[in-house]
């Protein structure tokens, strides 16, 4: 009701986070850029952008690019799904109820300071180096920021909503449905979010493990052959697949959260 | 429901009421009420004045059952009640309203809660929406109302669950003048309509004899009932009440009670109980009344 209902793209564009967003990113791209074209510079190993630029049309006519980041999509998908909906619910259950906080605290707090890529080997040894071993790391990498933001989310839900909720005679499980759950939203969002960087980050790691495919098998293949512009082409599409589905996290988020009159710059 | 009955059964009793918080180990517990009587006669409007500290909020949060005492009990309808009564209607002084819900499905939460059925529960929303003259906003978010509006629908959500009793915890302390004044004209015209027993803190004067038809008075540290006076202002109360003389004569009268209960405090006597935990048996310096029914 405080916003206007449509925007012309135009106008969009031009908002200030938009022209400043890519000149900041074009400041970086220039910078790789003169060091590239210094004269010391060896183009195999630092390839101007426009080589960069045919490399990634190459690449996608090839279809080697489309392929190895649809494997890398459903990967990096399956594995959220997985880490995310167990860390909600788990979070949301240690958070809210005594006892389940009593047997899921510890556990949780236990797993908080090990990197998920510490798994690999244990992982390797337990389930073997197929499509499974990929999608735990990445499972295991989602689950810790969710898992922790969500619980967190239910420890900071106000008394005040749910004595009204109590008084107005709402079971137990009313107030955690219709009062923790909602108003914990904002924070299972901020770990959705984080989920989905650290998820990219297990994603490369895990595509290591002789993956036949994906991004990550992409990049660490090309290095082998000394093939920067593959490296950077993989790279830069991480990057933007990563940004976009942080996006569509941040956009879900701010339609569940419409309610919410807290600040909305980032 | 409405029968006229003369029954000595009072809606709400406080018995023996006594509230001690341990601020720290080292030092003894603090006791916020002690020893409290009271009885809430059927159907009244009665209003709980006090100065801050005075325990007024927590003997509130007591008689819905939001706190268990330390000592005594919360009768309703001569039954005692452990656990939040659920048949008691409550109104905070904070926002209290979600903000996740629209304002028709804040109404609608207690009709909901108890499985009232679809159709049933749209006539409540109806009609309490419209009582508390918020039909056009139905389906606003909290966040696009005024502090003032989203008390309207704190009170529609309240009502529209058919509480027994409603309990107001300084429900408009945070309003400003006009918006208070349109607010408790609201309040009365509710309580008129409905012939529900009404509990309501406030430490407002001019708001408990606007409002009351007895205003119970509590001393502090401990807190405890000092006095409770019967409020002699005539029915209908409407903007007039507020500018007439027997106005002002009420609120001398509550503000000499006020007055009293305050220097009741600084009696050696009291000054000596105020850290103590065991509270003797008769710990008052003027005479408890209890509500006349």
């Amino acid at each position: 009701m405080s916003r206007p209902a449509s925007r012309g793209a135009r106008r969009f564009l031009l908002r200030p986070s938009w022209i400043v967003g890519a000149l900041s990113l074009g400041a970086v791209v220039g910078f790789y850029w003169l060091m590239a074209l210094r004269p010391d510079a060896n183009p195999g190993l630092v390839p101007p952008p426009p080589q960069i630029l045919a490399t990634f049309i190459a690449e996608l006519r090839t279809g080697d690019l489309l392929a190895n980041t649809l494997a890398s999509i459903q990967r990096v998908l399956i594995g959220y799904v997985i880490g995310a909906g167990l860390a909600l619910v788990l979070g949301a259950l240690a958070g809210w109820f005594r006892w389940w906080g009593y047997v899921l605290n510890p556990i949780i707090d236990a797993l908080r300071p090990i990197p998920a890529l510490a798994y690999i080997p244990l992982v390797i040894v337990w389930v073997g180096i197929g499509e499974p071993s990929r999608l735990i790391i990445i499972a295991l990498a989602v689950f810790k920021p969710c898992v922790v933001n969500a619980r967190a989310g239910m420890m900071e839900v106000a008394q005040i909503y749910v004595d009204a909720a109590r008084t107005l005679g709402a079971s137990r499980w009313r107030v955690f449905r219709t009062v923790a759950l909602p108003s914990a939203i904002p924070y299972f969002i901020a770990g959705m979010r984080t989920g989905v960087s650290t998820g990219f980050l297990a994603l490369v790691a895990a595509e290591l493990i002789a993956a036949p495919s994906g991004l990550g098998f992409m990049i660490q293949n090309a290095g082998q052959y000394f093939r920067t512009d593959v490296t950077i082409v993989g790279i830069v599409v991480i990057g933007l697949l990563g940004a976009l589905l942080d996006q569509m996290a941040n956009r879900a988020g701010r339609a569940l959260t419409a309610w919410s009159d807290v600040r909305r710059e980032p | 429901m409405m029968s006229v009955t003369h029954d000595a059964t009072p809606k709400l009793a406080v018995r023996g009421v006594t509230q001690t918080f341990v601020i720290d180990d080292a030092r003894e517990p603090l006791v916020a009420l002690d020893n409290i009587d009271l009885a809430i006669p059927r159907g009244r409007f009665v209003c709980l004045i006090g100065e801050s500290g005075c325990g007024k909020s927590t003997l509130l949060r007591i008689m819905a059952g939001l706190l268990e005492p330390s000592a005594g009990e919360v009768l309703h309808d001569g039954k005692a009640v452990r656990g939040v009564n659920q048949a008691l209607g409550f109104v905070f002084q904070q926002d209290a309203v979600f903000p996740w819900l629209t304002v028709e499905k804040n109404v609608a939460y207690g009709p909901r809660s108890r499985g009232v059925p679809a159709p049933e529960r749209e006539r409540l929303v109806d009609h309490w929406c419209r009582a508390v003259g918020l039909e056009a906003f139905r389906k606003a978010y909290p966040k696009q109302l005024s502090g003032g509006m989203r008390k309207r629908v704190d009170l529609a959500r309240a009502y529209a669950n058919s509480p027994d009793v409603l309990l107001m915890d300084e429900p408009f302390a945070a309003l400003d003048v006009q918006t208070k004044a349109s607010m408790q004209e609201a309040v009365l015209g509710l309580w008129e309509s409905t012939q529900k027993t009404v509990v309501f803190v406030t430490h407002d004067l001019d708001e408990a004899v606007f409002l009351s038809d007895v205003v119970v008075v509590l001393a502090s540290r401990p807190g405890r009932v000092h006095a409770t006076i019967d409020n002699p202002l005539a029915r209908p109360r409407n903007e007039a009440t507020r500018m007439s003389d027997a106005f002002a004569a009420a609120k001398r009268e509550l503000w000499n009670a006020m007055q009293a209960a305050r220097t009741a405090n600084i009696t050696p006597a009291a000054a000596a109980r105020a850290g103590s935990a065991e509270a003797p048996p008769h710990p008052h310096t003027s005479p408890r009344s209890r509500v006349a029914s």
